[in-house]
């Protein structure tokens, strides 16, 4: 599903001309199947975020490669990526990224809005993703009216409308308690048994052993990939 | 994504900044209103001109004169072959002018005139017949204002303007006999001893002048009378008019099927070797003339819409800036650049568009009211009557077409850098929330 590999990348800061350059990156490979769960973990700071988002797009490196479900990505276009994002990825985030003016209902619909499906389809659909979160009775509200549990699990539904084969989350369970984290958890798990869909999360490591079938570290931007228990089980 | 998608993005994110976008829309909606009325002066003096000009002449005729000489019946065959002419009219003036009814008196343009290509130029009546019998005549349709008793001596100009109604002939004319005076004696030099007179009777009346402000004060006699006022005027003063002037014409116009062929006609006639005047070529010049101070007007007035321009800039500037942490979260989704330059285009066409619509409507209103107002306020303070169709302000479809276009243009290009800012957002900064 995904193939990263040779993958470096260094964040230059400062002005033009005498620039510092960061490097965060190194050489990174990795391999996810599809239907695989992969834990992403490391110290703060070592680059985890930075390689999510690498596969996701939002930054571009000049030196490897990123191949997602076949299509070599490294060197596309801005709106090329968001042309692929939109139909093949989903995302969580840690602080959820919900748009603040629209309510529950009109924030998951919004992939569906992008993608220029008609409303009345778009109705059924966002309806439906809402109920299999949990949150049919609080479509109307925003997110602002919502808890964080119930935010994230809207956002969750947005990811999740468009049947993305691949959803890329960054520490999802970051701002939950424990009580939303375990539920996160198991309906990422049965996202997973259900239908497939391949998962790679930046989390804490005690998260992992529950659903995650295969655990990468970085350390200092160097990929280590480390056996779980989990698959040792299988 | 969906026009109807965008335009209800649009539109929410509109209303929820509603004071300011009404602000930056009634910006737009004076600088518009500005450009339209500044210009439409431009417009109401150009309008006027062209009007006056065209009171004298009609669109389709082309008046031919020779550079030398005369035109005579030869000239006028000559000019009734040309392609496209659709008829040759030729009058003759005569010197003799006076025509009286019992104490009422009227110095009117007499001519004989070729009633048959008259009737095809155009000249219609409001009233009766065309002339048969020789002392048969047809009369302008101000004749009958112009006919009027002599006003008592040493009256003060205002004075006379009132009177002049008030001493004109009320009636009917048509079927009255009048007495034609065979003399070249004029109001001002009266004519000494008695004067020969020959009854003529009005058969006719012709329609109103379709400018308003022209009169007609004309009078058709037939040729067989032209000749026999001639003869007699001949033996009172021998050298009133020469053989040569008996023969020719006094005026001599060509007229086309419609005004567009004008050009044409012109141009073949002046290839015989005659001199012509037309109203196109009169109005030629004059339009090179006024098309400059239409645009320097348009000009002056489409700085009011740069100005208003900036609070385009100015709002959409912080329009993106207000959201670009729900473009950065959209571009993080899946929305391409493409649509989010769009989105914000279409927010800045939509107050720009309600900017032009509003203040269209507001010129409009504003020019109606001038010209409504203006003529009273003039006759108010300077005692007078402003002229017949006077026009202060004057919108025409293209001023508004280009008011329009201009006003759009420039919301657009304001609308533009604050667009093309939003698609740079860059995607972690707002998710970071640090934009
Ligand atoms: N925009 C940036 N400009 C410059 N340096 C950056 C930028 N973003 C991250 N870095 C640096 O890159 C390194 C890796 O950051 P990254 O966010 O990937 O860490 P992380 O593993 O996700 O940490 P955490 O667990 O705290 O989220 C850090 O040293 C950080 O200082
Ligand atoms: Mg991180």
């Amino acid at each position: 599903m995904i193939s990263v590999s040779n993958l470096s990348y260094a964040f230059k800061i400062g002005k033009k001309g005498k620039e510092n350059i960061i490097p965060v990156l190194h050489d990174v490979n990795l391999q996810v199947a599809e239907g695989e769960i992969v834990a992403v973990v490391g110290r703060s700071g070592s680059g985890k975020s930075t390689l999510l988002n690498l596969i996701s797009g939002f930054i571009q490196s000049e030196v490897g490669s990123i191949t997602i479900n076949g299509t070599d990505v490294s060197k596309f276009s801005e709106s090329k990526w968001a042309e692929f994002r939109l139909n093949h990825l989903g995302f969580i985030f840690q602080s959820f990224q919900l748009i603040p003016s629209m309510s529950a209902f009109e924030n998951v619909e919004l992939p569906l809005v992008l993608k220029g499906v008609s409303v009345t389809e778009r109705k059924k659909k966002a309806e439906e993703m809402l109920k299999r979160v949990g949150l049919e009775s609080f479509q109307h509200h925003y997110p602002g009216e919502l808890s964080g549990g119930q935010q994230q699990r809207v956002s969750i539904a947005r990811a999740l409308i468009l049947n993305p084969p691949l959803i890329l989350a960054d520490e999802p369970t970051g701002s939950l308690d424990s009580e939303n984290e375990k539920q996160l958890l198991s309906f990422v798990k049965e996202l997973n048994e259900k239908y497939g869909i391949t998962f790679l999360m930046i989390t804490h490591d005690h998260e992992v052993a529950s659903i995650a079938h295969r655990k990468v570290e970085i350390i200092d931007g160097y990929l280590r990939e480390e056996k779980t228990l989990h698959e040792v089980q299988r | 994504m969906k026009f109807k998608d965008k335009h209800r993005f649009v539109r929410s994110n509109m209303k929820k900044n509603r004071t300011r976008v009404w602000m930056t829309i009634l910006a737009s909606t004076i600088g518009c209103a500005f450009l339209i009325m500044l210009a439409s002066i431009g417009f109401a003096i150009h309008k006027t001109a062209v009007n006056d000009v065209m009171s004298f002449r009609m669109v389709n005729e082309i008046q031919v004169v020779k550079e030398n000489g005369r035109m005579t019946e030869k000239d006028v065959k000559k000019l009734e072959q040309v392609k496209g002419v659709k008829t040759v009219t030729r009058k003759k003036y005569v010197p003799a002018n006076q025509l009286s009814l019992g104490e009422y008196h009227n110095f009117a343009d007499v001519m004989s005139a070729h009633v048959p290509s008259e009737e095809k130029a155009g000249f219609e009546l409001e009233k009766g017949r065309m002339p048969k019998a020789k002392n048969e005549i047809v009369v302008g349709y101000h004749f009958a204002e112009e006919l009027r008793k002599d006003l008592p001596e040493g009256l003060s100009e205002e004075e006379t303007q009132k009177k002049m109604k008030e001493f004109s002939y009320k009636g009917d004319l048509l079927n009255e006999t009048l007495k034609y005076h065979l003399t070249t004696a004029g109001p001002e030099n009266k004519a000494e001893g008695p004067v020969k007179t020959v009854d003529v009777k009005i058969v006719g009346i012709g329609k109103k002048p379709t400018r308003e402000w022209a009169r007609d004060n004309s009078v058709f006699i037939t040729e067989e009378l032209y000749h026999e006022v001639i003869s007699v005027l001949r033996k009172q003063d021998p050298k009133i008019i020469s053989d040569n002037e008996l023969k020719s014409y006094g005026e001599v116009k060509a007229f086309t099927a419609t005004a567009e062929d004008v050009k044409e006609v012109t141009d073949r006639i002046e290839k015989l070797e005659y001199m012509t005047y037309s109203i196109i070529k009169e109005l030629k010049e004059m339009n090179v003339y006024f098309t400059l101070f239409k645009a320097g007007l348009i000009f002056i007035g489409a700085i009011a819409v740069l100005i208003a321009s900036i609070g385009i800039f100015n709002t959409m500037t912080m329009a993106v800036t207000e959201r670009s942490q729900d473009i950065g979260i959209m571009k993080a989704i899946g929305a391409t650049p493409k649509t989010i330059k769009r989105i914000f285009l279409l927010e800045s066409a939509y107050i720009g568009l309600w900017g032009v619509g509003l203040g269209t409507i507001l010129a409009y209103i504003t020019s109606y009211g001038v010209n409504f107002v203006l003529p009273i306020i003039i006759e108010q303070f300077v005692n007078e009557k402003p002229p017949e169709g006077f026009m202060l302000s004057y919108i025409p479809w293209s001023l508004t077409l280009i008011a329009v276009t201009i006003c759009m243009g420039v919301t657009l290009l304001s609308g533009w850098r604050p667009a093309a800012k939003a698609t740079t957002v860059d995607v972690l900064k707002a998710l970071r929330r640090d934009v």
